[in-house]
């Protein structure tokens, strides 16, 4: 699953980088959901190289395989009129090519 | 912003029904015969592939369509896919089981 391959790329970003989820548009078999697009958060965790579901899912090998990163986002920053606390937060599990480097680094 | 049929986190929604109700016979044949074309031994085709399937559904058949009713959909348009079964085959079998009236 996470296994590393020589042919497969370093990874963009590191953990407490700031990024941006890109706006879209969405894929086929698009594992990012709308509420976040055009967000920013922090990258918490690289969690590993996998097939690229959006190539699976077209009976593909799904290669090369793409990083993954658990990114996690205020929910004061997803949504309008937020009421909870400040520290409250949301993770989502992205791939590589959703994300962008945050101008605020 | 583009959003995909099944990406709904976030949107107003009616109240969600949670009523449950056990597995009808109808159910556990459409679960048991996606574990059985998704098992490594088989591999039909992906869950990957399911999901993108289902998810090509329009916005109108996503909400009317049951959940497993969207499995059996994604199912016989993948097996079709993968040249497994052909869309003939699949007609002339359900007229073949209609005649045969069970």
């Amino acid at each position: 699953m996470s296994d590393h391959h020589a042919d497969t790329p370093k990874p963009n970003f590191r953990v407490g980088d700031q990024v941006v989820v890109k706006l879209g548009p969405p894929e086929a078999h698009c594992r990012t959901p709308t509420y976040i697009r055009g967000i920013s958060g922090e990258v918490v965790e690289l969690i590993g190289q996998y097939h690229n579901p959006s190539l699976l899912a077209f009976h593909k090998p799904g290669l090369p395989k793409a990083w993954l990163y658990r990114v996690r986002f205020k929910q004061s920053s997803i949504w309008d009129q937020y009421k909870g606390s400040d520290l409250d937060s949301v993770m989502a599990d992205l791939y590589e090519h959703w994300l962008t480097p945050s101008k605020e680094q | 912003m583009q959003r995909k049929v099944n990406d709904v986190g976030g949107l107003q929604s009616a109240p969600i029904d949670h009523e449950e109700h056990d597995p009808t016979f109808y159910e556990k044949r459409i679960d048991a015969m996606l574990m059985l074309l998704t098992s490594p031994k088989v591999h039909a085709f992906s869950v990957d592939a399911l999901r993108r399937a289902i998810e090509e559904n329009t916005a109108d058949d996503y909400t009317k369509r049951g959940y497993y009713e969207k499995w059996l959909k994604a199912i016989r348009q993948l097996l079709i896919e993968q040249g497994v079964l052909s869309e003939t085959e699949i007609i002339e079998r359900i007229e073949a089981i209609k005649k045969r009236g069970s």
